[in-house]
């Protein structure tokens, strides 16, 4: 059973998302969890749930953040709100939360997510002996890699089919402090700002701040369309599409175009034409000044030093 | 009449070197640290660093012993599929050679360490991004004996996280820094196919960057900003707590790390010996303890870049990140190591390390903070000739020093 988890950035598109045939909304707020499209309110949150929960749905909350002391006493309470209302399951990455849901007796399902840190199964199969009911792999991850995890974990492992790949998180405020430097400070840090490399001026690392930091993700967003069938050979199930910067109904359509490549998957309509159309329809959905490519999956896991 | 008893603190916080090669290992211990940091041939994040072969190991460490100092190895990488192989075998033979701890942040490496290598004491590494104490007191369970803090802990942080666990803390108080959370950048995977978290990085956040937004119809427009158009960077200045030293004492951290396995004996000499004579100066006396403005220039002497004190007392602005054109640092350049004194004479036996001659206005300083400063009059070879230079690398020449020198004492000069 593939699964497809997806995030939503309102109430709206989750409603949409769900029709779409998303079985997971991955959800949150700033304060807990990194990187969202959208910081939900308690009540949203809980609205959320309802709504999942009506269809038969799940929702993931994002607890994932790096706590510091400040924050293990808020996330006490928040972790109590999530439990009363019933959330299917939390993406965690601080151990920190991990020692506050058993000392606690919080009794909500975690999947370890540890971004650039979780690379091999035996790290996967540590967290599950710890009650982690799954893990999300790095993107730093190449298909033989991720076949050979796949094979050997105990819990079920989330891999990135669609969307932007977080590459650096750094605690300063990186762009405030550029902009303060040249003596700009009044200049919007909204989530428009791209970075290029040296000589290499065609590269466009989005990066923004929030209260996590701040955040550069890769040049291009992944689009593993045309591996799908590869990843669910290998019993790599759950796919997550990632609409931080894919907004709305185009996030929606998205979610909806790899529904329907489950669905091919499943009917065994899984062709190399299909594939080709797939892809196409991806590029053209995908918003015009971002890029796609198919990240580490295609690297050659030697090639990387 | 009552006499109020000077207080003296006899728990010192152990100041903790880098040690590239056996020979940073003796000089850092010589100099005064409590304990030193290196790496093995596997599972570390310096691929480039001098390694240790196992021979140099037991070396180090039979050495460490006769000082009373510890060894720990770091083997810090965040494994992929088939790294950790031959971990067990590396971890047991490191217990058997008497390495004191291991440094890890990979939680399948930690397993092995602890199932396969009993007795071995394991730090988590500060690539795990320990930033608060239930993540302490997690690891505390798992058996682990310390934590080495991430960079982003303030101090006030650490006063909490000393009150809310027992586990050992250590903490950074000088040189280089990560930009990011440590372990959470892969800039050089994406850029260079480097990994970050095995060994690999570039140092992607200290290159120039361009900065624009891009607009579906107009393209790309530059968000650069300065009248000379200054590049984006994430380059961080170095980390030197040489003025907290009451705060890092008085908030209970067990160990002070020095960063910088790659760098020279000048450097580790150099800073092991102001962090020792800080903490003793401050231990011995703490109510009356005053600053030594001596110790921070001795510090500006190897330093890289410019100094500040990272996440202590605040989030780093723009001023703790450089931009702008380098300022020419360091000031200082290692000349010559002493191997031999003659009191009778005055006669200094000194190899060269770098090149130095008559006229020359040098430093010498040793362990235990002893300075003095002279200037070169005469110079011979080895054969007793009179020489002007000694140009050659590592050659043993002779000269007169106005003071008592040591084996193993160093010689500077400015540049």
């Amino acid at each position: 059973m593939i699964e497809l988890i997806a995030t939503a950035e309102s109430i709206g598109q989750a409603r949409k998302l769900l029709e779409a045939g998303i079985n997971t909304l991955y959800i949150g707020e700033d304060e807990f969890g990194l990187r969202l499209p959208t910081s939900f309110s308690r009540e949203e949150q809980k609205e959320l749930v309802q709504l999942a929960h009506e269809k038969g749905n799940k929702i993931t909350v994002a607890v994932n953040a790096l706590m510091h002391n400040d924050r293990i006493a808020t996330v006490i309470p928040y972790l109590q709100f999530l439990k009363e209302i019933q959330v299917d399951a939390i993406t965690v990455g601080d151990p920190g939360v991990i020692h506050l849901l058993k000392q606690h007796a919080i009794d909500i399902p975690y999947i370890y997510d540890a971004q650039t840190m979780v690379t091999s199964a035996n790290q996967v199969n540590f967290w599950a002996k710890r009650g982690a009911t799954g893990a999300v792999l790095a993107r730093e991850l190449t298909r033989d890699e991720l076949e050979l995890i796949s094979g050997q974990t105990v819990v079920p492992i989330e891999v990135l089919v669609y969307g932007a790949t977080c590459i650096h998180q750094s605690k300063r405020p990186l762009v405030r402090n550029y902009f303060n430097y040249v003596g700009e400070s009044n200049v919007e840090n909204d989530r428009s700002l791209f970075l290029s490399e040296p000589k290499k001026e065609e590269t466009h690392y989005s990066i923004y701040e929030d209260r996590n930091g701040t955040h550069i993700f890769a040049t291009n967003d992944v689009n593993l369309a045309a591996h799908l069938e590869t990843l669910s050979q290998a019993g790599l199930t759950q796919w997550k599409l990632d609409g931080l910067f894919t907004k709305g109904d185009v996030f929606v359509e998205m979610a909806a175009l790899f529904n329907e490549a489950r669905v091919a998957i499943m009917e065994g309509n899984w062709s190399a034409e299909y594939t080709d159309h797939l892809n196409e329809r991806v590029q053209q959905l995908h918003p015009a000044e971002r890029a796609l490519d198919e990240g580490f999956f295609v690297k050659n896991p030697e090639d990387i030093q | 009449m009552t006499t109020i008893e000077k207080r003296v603190i006899t728990k010192k916080p152990e100041v903790l070197a880098p040690a590239g090669t056996l020979e940073k290992l003796k000089t850092a211990i010589r100099y005064g640290a409590d304990a030193v940091f290196i790496g093995g041939n596997a599972y570390g994040l310096r691929s480039r660093a001098g390694n240790f072969t196992y021979e140099q190991m037991e070396e180090g460490v039979e050495f460490a012993k006769h000082f009373n100092a510890k060894v720990y190895v770091a083997a810090n990488m965040v494994a992929h599929e088939g790294d950790a192989e031959g971990a067990g075998d590396f971890f047991r033979t490191l217990r058997d050679i008497g390495i004191d701890a291991v440094i890890v942040s990979d939680p399948a490496l930690i397993e092995i360490c602890a199932m396969e290598a009993e007795g071995l004491p394991i730090h988590l590494s500060t690539q795990a991004s320990a930033t608060n104490y239930e993540t302490l007191n997690f690891w505390k369970e798992e058996g682990l004996e310390r934590v080495v803090l991430a960079r982003e802990v303030s101090m006030d942080e650490i006063k909490e996280i000393r009150q809310k666990t027992d586990l050992e803390i250590e903490a950074f108080i000088h040189g280089a820094m990560c930009i990011s959370y440590s372990g959470r950048c892969t800039l050089s995977n994406h850029m260079a196919d480097r990994d970050a978290n095995r060994g690999g990085c570039t140092q992607s956040c200290r290159w120039k960057y361009g900065l624009f937004e891009i607009d579906e119809a107009a393209g790309r427009s530059s968000m650069l900003g300065g009248e000379e158009e200054e590049a984006f960077s994430m380059s961080a200045v170095d980390m030197a707590m040489i003025r907290s030293i009451p705060d890092l004492v008085e908030n209970g951290v067990d160990s002070l790390k020095i960063e910088g396995r790659m760098k020279s004996i000048h450097y580790v000499s150099t800073v092991a010996n102001v962090y020792r004579r800080a903490i003793d100066t401050y231990c011995a006396d703490p109510d009356n303890y005053v600053f030594n403005p001596e110790w921070e220039d001795e510090l500006w002497k190897v330093a890289q870049r410019e100094l500040s004190s990272g996440f202590y007392y605040g989030v780093p602005s723009e001023q703790e990140q450089l931009f702008g054109k380098p300022r020419k640092i360091p000031a200082y350049s290692f000349i010559g190591q002493v191997l031999d004194y003659d009191d009778e004479t005055k006669i200094a036996v000194i190899q060269q390390r770098n090149n130095f001659g008559i006229g020359d206005q040098i430093e010498f300083y040793g362990p235990n903070f002893s300075h003095f400063e002279q200037t070169i009059e005469e110079l011979w070879n080895e054969k007793d000739e009179s020489i002007d230079r000694a140009p050659n690398a590592m050659m043993t020449v002779k000269m007169r020093v106005s003071q008592p020198v040591k084996p193993f004492d160093m010689m500077r000069k400015q540049r």
